[in-house]
């Protein structure tokens, strides 16, 4: 589902501009809404019929979601038709994809192995860039600093398991003596 | 064992060093995150709920319930000072509170609201604590079919009562719905919605959903906001400490709105905004002499802080009866509070209060601590709130997003679950931007899987019969009540003030 809804949200992204007298960023929302409810009724329908006292199984509650998404999906395309969707500001655009990527980027360095501080170092980095703060070598710089006090304090201090890469070797050498 | 006795059992659960603690870091970061416009409770128990998981269940409790607390709190201090309230329930602070503080009186404004918060809290805590046990009695003869009806009623309420429109609140359910579907059945063991994904199979934790959602997502909203618009914040003048004049003036609003706000809190209707609102309007009716000068002109008049600040501390330890005694949130922090209990395998309702006493009661007895602990906390050092304002926004927003990342991270353990978090953070982002509500996800992503639960077990006893549904009288009646609050919201909205300067940190408390 996550990957649909990710997909689907990106999609409503793109179209956005809500300014005519048709919402179409709004359809796209009632787009996804349908994709939703036929993607939940197409797995509720693959599951293997089982006879029981409830006569209904683990198929029942699945089928009324769908049905609910699909019917506020038609009134959603109604809200957008009529545009009765709340004014929206004009959006800026640089900020939010610095942060998006700033997790994207968190994701990436965590999955190669970089290890928590290097990964959460640029994420902090690049979203405080997003927010206004440059040069970004230097709130990257700030970012690994934060990490390396917060891996320690909630690596060593709580308990909390944490992605270990070379960085983090080294704390945890110091803290084994 | 009666109320008393059971009540200062749990004050020496609460009067531990351990439970003192976390008592002090819940009220010191909810002071923090209330006067933080834009930054609610409901994040920060989110942004809390993966961390605290090596708390244990009353540490992690009693600190949540002090963030609840201190969060109306410090929301005050935003609303007075800045003219912008932090969250929904501090709107009608604003009104009075930052007219007295450009007439120079800003420390008398916060002063009446720290004593107004204190009352409330206090007060509505001790009725919280006679009132749940009777809650508890009802609730114990409650079957599968009441259950559901309660259900339904929480979903109702909360989707119409939060946001602009019926429609866009139901949009959000559904969504919530349809989260906590993702996982393995309870019942028959058969995987849903998980497309051969192992991470899916086991349910999409809470924290992420309300995570991805507020913390993500609202950052991605402020980030995406062309005009930032710089408030001024007023200087604290004058003394916070009241007159006995002012205190003359301020003990009925307190009563009135302590009453008010501890009799809708229950309510499913959404939390603080409409005690609060009708607190302002009776203290502005009601006001004579002085006062009604105050109201009417410029200078700003201290009941009309006073009232609402009682009001909505009140309604938070109201909101408390329903969650502990039937497992149902009536507000956002609720609903997340809701999650922590569920994280430790507590199910709150009628069975936690025999099981866990101690959880329950010492929880209870905790909130009297918080109460006192944020009374010290805001009358002589309000001044160290105000820096709070003056932190930078790049700073600040990189802040929130590394300690999300790092509680996913940590309870998690799978780079996974950063990429729904990325994903809900995007969901979020639309939905903030469309106008639609975010707390209804929540509760329909927690309650939706026990709704179900109970709608089955009851289709299971009755053979597979709908009926049963609509049998049992107490069940149509809080049908009735549901069908009322979806109606309510409509006409309350009709009559509320329009153009304030607000801030709605996430639609809720």
């Amino acid at each position: 589902m996550s990957s649909d809804e990710e997909g689907a949200g990106g999609s409503r992204l793109h179209s956005d501009d809500g300014t005519t007298g048709r919402d179409l960023a709004g359809l796209g929302i009632a787009l996804a809404l349908f994709a939703l409810a036929a993607l939940i009724w197409w797995d509720a329908s693959g599951y293997p019929v089982r006879r029981s006292y409830a006569q209904f199984g683990p198929e029942i509650f699945p089928y009324i979601v769908a049905a609910g998404l699909a019917v506020f999906g038609l009134l959603t395309v109604r809200l957008a038709l009529l545009s009765e969707f709340p004014p929206r500001e004009e959006m800026s655009w640089p900020p939010v994809l610095w942060i998006v990527s700033a997790i994207a980027a968190e994701i990436l360095l965590l999955r190669i192995g970089a290890g928590f501080i290097l990964a959460s170092g640029t994420l902090f980095g690049f979203a405080a860039r997003g927010m206004g703060r440059r040069p970004v070598w230097l709130t990257i710089l700030v970012g690994i600093v934060v990490s390396a006090l917060l891996y320690t304090l909630f690596r060593h201090g709580l308990g909390l398991s944490l992605r270990a890469g070379p960085p983090e070797r080294l704390i945890d050498g110091l803290f084994r003596r | 064992m009666d109320t008393f006795s059971l009540l200062l059992n749990g004050l020496s659960v609460a009067f531990e060093p351990m439970n003192l603690m976390f008592a002090f870091i819940g009220v010191v970061l909810g002071t923090a995150v209330g006067v933080m416009p834009g930054i609610g409770p409901a994040l920060t128990v989110a942004l809390l709920l993966p961390v605290s998981l090596s708390f244990g269940a009353t540490g992690s409790l009693i600190m949540f319930a002090g963030i609840y607390y201190g969060g109306m709190y410090g929301g005050a201090i935003s609303s007075i000072l800045l003219n912008t309230p932090g969250e929904t329930a501090s709107i009608m602070t604003a009104v009075e509170g930052n007219k007295m503080a450009r007439d120079g009186r800003g420390g008398k404004a916060l002063g009446a609201a720290a004593i107004g918060s204190f009352f409330g809290g206090s007060f509505a805590t001790l009725g919280l604590a006679v009132v749940a046990p009777f809650m508890v009695m009802v609730a114990l003869s409650f079957g599968p079919a009441e259950y559901f009806a309660l259900m339904v009623l929480s979903f109702m309420t909360v989707s119409a009562a939060f946001g602009g429109s019926i429609i866009r609140g139901l949009t959000a359910l559904f969504l919530g719905l349809a989260i906590g579907l993702v996982g393995i059945d309870k019942l028959t063991g058969q995987a849903r919605m998980a497309f051969g994904v192992a991470e899916l199979r086991d349910n999409i934790s809470i924290a992420i959903v309300a995570v991805g959602l507020f913390a993500v997502g609202e950052t991605l909203y402020i980030a995406s906001q062309k005009h930032n618009v710089i408030d001024k914040v007023e200087a604290i003048k004058g003394s916070v400490w009241l007159t006995w004049q002012d205190l003359k003036r301020c003990i009925r609003p307190y009563i009135r709105g302590t009453l008010l706000g501890f009799s809708f809190g229950p309510l499913p209707t959404g939390g603080a905004e409409i005690p609060t609102f009708l607190s302002y309007s009776t203290e502005r009716k009601t006001a004579k002499g002085v006062a009604k000068e105050e109201f009417e002109g410029p200078k700003g008049a201290i009941e009309g802080v006073a009232g609402p600040e009682a009001a909505n501390n009140a309604s938070a330890a109201g909101t408390l009866i329903p969650l502990l005694t039937l497992g149902l949130p009536t507000s956002a922090t609720a609903a997340i509070m809701l999650a922590g209990f569920q994280q430790y395998g507590l199910q709150p309702g009628p069975l936690l209060f025999t099981n866990n006493p101690d959880i329950v009661w010492g929880l209870v007895a905790s909130l009297f601590i918080a109460n006192l602990m944020l009374v010290v906390l805001n009358l002589p050092f309000v001044g160290i709130w105000v820096k709070l304002l003056m932190i930078p926004r790049p700073w600040l927003y990189a802040g929130i997003l590394t300690f999300a990342t790092l509680g996913i991270v940590g309870a998690e353990g799978s780079v996974f679950a950063l990429v729904l978090l990325l994903a809900f953070g995007v969901i979020g982002f639309v939905m903030r931007r469309f106008g639609y509500p975010l707390a209804p996800v929540l509760v329909g992503t927690i309650l939706g899987p026990l709704a179900e639960e109970q709608l089955r077990r009851g289709l299971m006893i009755n053979r597979g019969d709908w009926t049963f549904l609509f049998t049992s009288p107490i069940a149509l009646t809080i049908y009735a009540i549901a069908i009322a609050a979806v109606l309510g919201p409509v006409i309350w909205r009709a009559m509320q003030p329009k153009g304030k300067n607000t801030v709605f940190a996430m639609d809720g408390d």
